[in-house]
């Protein structure tokens, strides 16, 4: 039996979980995360198949094992049923959206006409067809160059190279930041300048959370080791790693020992010290940002944390934050969860689920009228841009303008 | 910083974090997991024996209740509904006579108020009413609650199996299945529509309580309104819909208010060196990477006794309060913790943290053990909350006086 596999026996089928799960609210194709989790863990065994295909219609968005009063790793222990269940068979198409690094590579250097393409009805029509990928659901434009070749003097090997380490911040961008949405990171980068901190970008690879999404652990495995390998000198030197992807810094503190069960002290010391953004500003540089000064930001927004975000276990750091700046009539969203899962929403089959568990957030912000959304992952953006036809933010965005910094 | 960090996401902290939020404070709250309210009855039980003000003078005076006073727990309640009404609920009931509601098994349950859906279940004797459950729900057994309901005097007059449309049919329906069918407007409209000539004739209809989750109050009115009867709710099995509604508004109320919500970590309390260790410095939470220290002005702890998560019990019979390893009143005989009746006296179920007058845990001298430090709800000593039928009074009464004393 697995690590979050042993925690089944602290469940007391209370059921919170599953009052709580955004996906069993929608579709009864899903029995709950009780069901599939602690309830048929008892019947697995190691090495050997599922009890039951129902697990496959988890979306991995964490809200159970993030409600369990009683410590019971649910999420945890339906990733990796998910995975036994779908061993040996997994589909083209979900080898493919587990390497966005390997999309990007391909993607970004054809961008004019990878993104022409990819905004063809009659292509993704095709692409739904032969591959399963879900011809509504958002796919982002490349970026024509990528972050580290935009930043190409940030980067740095070896934390030997880095002249002032008190102050130093590694910038951890992940596969989106580095393909897609490089300003981001260079304004998340302006930020953390501005309060008084230099940043470097450490080498690195894709956090390998879409891999172990798709069930492909062993490949997730490679990409997690390869990280830890690169990135945790530079926690060790007392550089915190800091993202702006919270499903990545999730990973990279969370995943990578407790879902893929690197252990280790290097693995130890790089989860310690990798912050989302927000808790890097929060809790690191706390002072400084409460002497900075706010402008006004005039926007009537709606503020959806992810469940990444939440899984973190830290609250919701950048609501204090935006709650401060001037003009901005800010509203919290009530939904549980966007829907997207990272790639859950992308495939045909799911996403029809994925978009009523998002009916509720769309609905809000239809209801409030507001002008924008913010939230801190990538994919819940892309993904509630598309569904509400509303610009969508990442909060660092909004903490620039409000810095005046763009 | 933060004024005032509560521990704990029951009744009792979510209901502090809101009081305190709305008297201006900066409220952090911390939870690992979310609490009890979603697997309750969702009533307020204040006294199941009968009227509170007269036990309250034959009560120890360690006894919660004795701790927070009367008046305390008429406040909170006068709080409570203020922060249940803009989510359009309400509570009916009273403090002079306690309401009589039907539980899932058919039992008479004493409580003092519930959601008016619920509350309108008393008196079940008199006008006739019928019993109804809703096809192929596994969680509220006719049979059952009928039976027994016949041997207490309070038979229904029929019995009715109802349809519901947009039911799950590849597996079993949840109460919060049902509750979500009745929420949305198109499908409860051809839900009543087929209800309409099932209950013709029948002025009063009891039903599981599955009428809607975030718009209750829009589907108890939809549904007297189309079918003209009047309805009452009784709790089923977990999830809770009525326990789940009053989380979702407190929990939204206390947001409105400034609270901050966080969940998931589990807590360990700090004590402030520069105090010479007589103030609480706030608590170290166990987040996703790593410890994170919060800071607070007071922290108030809301954690519940031996099933929530407050008290530990270890194998050497000492009982340990998991935040700040305060003093537990207890006893180390293992064997004598527990009756073999169920319903019988439990030792365990009273013991607790023993708090001052305003709250504060006490040391084994007497005097708080820290001057910042409060407690409220299942975590206190000197209650055993079951057999009293006490529970939701003593987390209201209790975080109430709490909230007061850390702002005065």
């Amino acid at each position: 039996m697995t690590a979050p596999g042993l925690s089944a026996d602290l469940c007391l089928k209370c059921n919170i979980c599953t009052a709580a799960c955004p996906v069993a609210a929608v579709t009864d194709l899903f029995p709950g995360p009780k069901a599939v989790g602690p309830q048929a863990e008892r019947y697995r065994q190691p090495g050997a198949g599922s009890v039951d295909a129902s697990v496959t219609w988890c979306s991995g968005c964490g809200t159970c094992t993030r409600v369990c009063p009683h410590g019971v790793q649910v999420a945890e222990m339906n990733i990796l049923a998910k995975a036994q269940a779908a061993r040996g068979h997994i589909p083209l198409r979900d080898q493919f959206m587990s390497r966005p690094e390997w999309l990007g590579r391909f993607g970004s250097p054809l961008a004019p006409l990878a993104n022409f393409a990819l905004s063809q009805p009659l292509l993704r029509l095709a692409l739904e067809r032969l591959l399963g990928i879900a011809r509504h659901a958002p796919m982002p434009p490349f970026s024509h160059t990528t972050l580290r070749r935009r930043q190409r003097a940030r980067l740095v090997r070896t934390p030997e190279q880095v002249a002032r380490a008190a102050t130093t911040v590694a910038f951890y961008h992940g596969c989106s930041a580095n393909y897609y949405e490089p300003q981001l990171a260079e304004t998340a980068i302006a930020v953390l300048e501005h309060l008084g901190c230099s940043v470097i970008i450490p080498p690195q690879v894709c956090c390998g959370l879409p891999l172990q999404s798709n069930g492909l652990l062993r490949a997730a495995r490679l990409q997690a080791r390869s990280n830890i390998r690169s990135l945790s000198p530079f926690a060790k030197a007392g550089i915190p790693i800091v993202g702006t992807s919270t499903s990545c810094t999730l990973s990279l503190k969370h995943d990578y020992q407790n879902i893929l069960g690197l252990e280790g002290e290097d693995a130890a010391v790089l989860a310690e010290s990798t912050f989302d953004i927000f808790e890097f500003l929060a809790f690191r540089l706390r002072s400084t940002l409460d002497q900075a000064i706010l402008h006004e930001v005039t926007a009537r927004a709606l503020y959806h944390p992810p469940c990444q975000l939440k899984s973190h276990f830290m609250g919701l750091p950048a609501l204090p934050v935006l709650r401060r700046i001037p003009e901005l009539d800010l509203h919290l969203s009530e939904a549980e969860c966007c829907g997207i899962a990272g790639t859950y929403g992308l495939k045909k089959e799911k996403y029809r689920v994925a978009r009523d568990v998002g009916e509720g957030l769309f609905a809000q912000a239809r209801r409030l009228n507001v002008d924008c959304i913010i939230t801190d992952s990538e994919t819940c953006r892309w993904w509630i841009a598309r569904h509400t036809a509303l610009p969508a933010f990442h909060p660092v965005q909004i903490l620039a303008q409000s810095l005046r910094l763009s | 910083m933060t004024d005032v960090l509560i521990v704990g996401a029951g009744l009792a902290g979510l209901f502090a974090a809101a009081l305190a939020a709305r008297r201006g404070a900066a409220v952090t709250l911390i939870t690992q997991g979310r609490g009890g309210l979603g697997i309750g009855h969702g009533c307020i039980d204040i006294w199941s024996a009968g009227v509170l003000e007269r036990a309250l003078p034959h009560l120890p005076d360690n006894h919660p209740y004795r701790r927070a006073t009367i008046s305390s727990l008429r406040s909170a309640l006068t709080q409570l509904d203020g922060m249940l009404s803009p989510s359009g609920l309400r509570l009916s009931g009273s403090l002079a006579r306690n309401l009589r509601l039907p539980t899932p098994a058919g039992q008479l349950h004493p409580t003092a108020f519930a959601l008016t859906a619920q509350a309108q279940a008393d008196p079940l004797t008199g006008e006739d009413f019928t019993l109804a459950t809703i096809d192929a729900f596994r969680d509220f057994s006719l049979a059952l609650a009928s039976h027994n309901l016949r041997q207490l005097g309070a038979p229904p007059a029929s019995l009715l199996e109802l349809p519901m449309v947009g039911l799950p049919t590849r597996r079993d329906a949840y109460s919060t299945d049902l509750a979500r069918c009745l929420d949305d407007s198109s499908l409860r409209a051809e839900t009543f529509r087929a209800w309409k000539p099932r209950v013709l004739g029948i002025r009063r209809l009891g039903l599981p309580a599955v009428l809607g989750l975030q718009s209750h109050p829009v589907v108890m009115a939809d549904l007297e309104d189309r079918l003209g009867l009047q309805v009452f709710e009784i709790p089923t099995l977990p999830p809770s819909v009525p326990g789940l509604r009053i989380e979702a508004a407190l929990r939204a109320d206390a947001q409105r208010h400034g609270a901050l919500i966080i969940e998931g970590p589990h807590v360990i309390g700090r004590v402030s060196g520069a105090s010479n260790g007589k103030r609480a410095a706030g608590v170290v939470a166990h987040t996703a990477g790593g410890p994170h220290v919060y800071n607070a002005d007071r922290v108030l702890l809301a954690t519940g006794g031996v099933l929530h998560g407050g008290l530990v019990t270890l194998p050497t019979g000492r009982v340990q309060e998991s935040v700040f390893d305060l003093p537990v009143v207890h006893n180390t005989q293992r064997q004598t913790w527990t009756s073999p009746q169920i319903g019988g006296r439990q030792a365990y179920a009273t013991f607790g943290v023993a708090v001052d007058h305003q709250m504060r845990p006490r040391a084994l001298d007497g005097g708080p053990v820290l001057e910042n430090l409060y407690a409220a709800g299942g975590l206190l000593a000197g209650a055993d909350r079951t057999r009293e039928g006490s529970r939701q009074g003593i987390d209201l009464a209790t975080a109430y006086r709490a909230v007061e004393a850390a702002l005065a």
